[in-house]
């Protein structure tokens, strides 16, 4: 390297008037290039490609609690769109989204708050997002009764978890829920930490109830073959990470086992590297285990996904156009689930 | 003092079993949803595996509240 190529493009300065689109507004940072703005003008790009690629199968890991903050409609809208093939998700979320999809409700609250004021309330807080017990109870209630229906249609048959989800997804009528997008779509979603969320303790409920001889019985190791299945058969993949924890990982690791790694990749984090945690970790960290291609269009943004995810998506939508359409790689294959063996 | 011994009293909402249902007028039971029982029940009602709560709530006070002003 020679001075000179340290030096090749300027920062262009950001300009704002009143009529800017939100891909505009992204142009603008890309004009910029530094700091978050780069970054994330950087995964508009990545996710741009992504869903252009006709190769390349889409995968959504999720993690934090963005479902009860508000960002169900936009999931579930990019599984029917086709933007996004497989979701990996944390428990939580889809519980959270499975309590709205029964009638209950998320609340605007307050992080200032007396705590044991809203326990004796029977208020949950998430940060400032409060939810009432009484939509839990709701959801634990009758999902323990689907629980026993789908143990009986079943006949002690274990199920995947993403098997467990599209179950659910059934029986759930609500066009705004990602469990029902997803089995409308016939999307892989994949919940590899099932039991540590309220589906757990559901499952207790369900399980400990006087005559339940056949408990439904759900076997996270059989989604092992099924993603690595989904990784093998597809050319390429790539994957947007909400958060990190186990979802990152599940994605991640499938690419690494299948022998591909990922050839896209855009994380929206806040978590910090120095603890080795995974969620924090950066994309170099990622590619010397092999999950990531060093090649691959790669890029981390640190920053509240609330907000980023969905201008990622205003922005993409607004350059894909009306017109566009997408259809995942592996439906050309095969008429059946892409998560099918 | 005299709201401290009404949450003694044995209702199902300052049972240890309770959940909110319909606040504050119901609370689903886990106890009784195992014994394949209705699992719904009122929370100024009580039955004989009633155990006290480990921390108090608002249920019963309110469920009287709004009993009182019907």
């Amino acid at each position: 390297m020679q001075r000179k190529d340290f030096l090749q493009e300027p920062v262009k300065h950001i300009k704002i008037n009143g009529k800017l689109t939100v891909d505009q507004l992204i142009q603008q940072f890309k004009n910029s290039g530094s700091f978050g703005a780069g970054r994330l003008s950087t995964a508009c790009d990545i996710y741009e490609r992504m869903v252009r690629d006709e190769e390349c199968t889409v995968f959504l890991a999720l993690a934090g609690a963005v479902v009860p903050a508000g960002m169900r409609s936009v999931i579930a809208d990019l599984i029917r769109e086709r933007l996004i093939d497989v979701v990996v998700s944390t428990g939580a979320n889809m519980v959270h989204d499975a309590i709205e999809a029964l009638g209950g409700h998320h609340y605007k609250g307050h992080w200032l708050v007396d705590d044991y004021m809203l326990y004796k309330y029977h208020i949950y807080r998430i940060y400032d997002v409060f939810v009432p017990e009484e939509d839990f109870t709701k959801l634990d209630y009758r999902l323990a009764e689907m629980y026993g229906e789908i143990a009986a249609e079943n006949n002690g048959k274990s199920l995947s978890s993403n098997e467990f989800a599209w179950e659910l997804g059934k029986r759930l009528n609500d066009s705004n829920s990602i469990l029902r997008a997803a089995y409308e779509a016939k999307a892989p979603i994949f919940l590899p930490a099932v039991r540590d969320s309220e589906f757990g303790f559901i499952h207790w409920l369900h399980a400990s109830r006087k005559n339940c001889k056949n408990p439904l019985v759900v076997d996270a190791f059989k989604d092992v073959p099924e993603i690595i299945n989904i990784c093998k058969r597809s050319p390429k993949n790539g994957m947007i990470v909400i958060g990190g924890g186990v979802p990152r990982n599940t994605v991640q690791s499938a690419a690494l086992a299948s022998k591909k790694g990922m050839d896209y990749a855009v994380i929206i984090t806040m978590d910090r590297v120095e603890t080795g945690g995974l969620s924090g970790s950066t994309l170099e960290e990622t590619v010397s285990w092999g999950k990531v291609k060093s090649s691959a269009n790669k890029v981390m943004v640190i920053g509240d996904a609330m907000i980023i995810f969905p201008v990622i998506v205003a922005s993409v939508l607004e350059r894909l156009g009306k017109d566009f359409s997408r259809m995942p790689y592996l439906k050309h294959e095969t008429p059946k689930a892409i998560g099918g063996s | 003092m005299e709201q401290k011994a009404e949450t003694k009293q044995k209702f199902c909402g300052n049972c240890g079993n309770h959940n909110a249902y319909n606040y504050p007028e119901e609370v689903f039971c886990s106890m009784r949803f195992s014994e394949n029982k209705n699992p719904i029940v009122p929370t100024l009602w009580c039955c004989e595996k009633w155990n006290p709560s480990s921390q108090e709530c608002y249920c019963v006070e309110e469920a009287m509240k709004n009993k009182k002003s019907k």
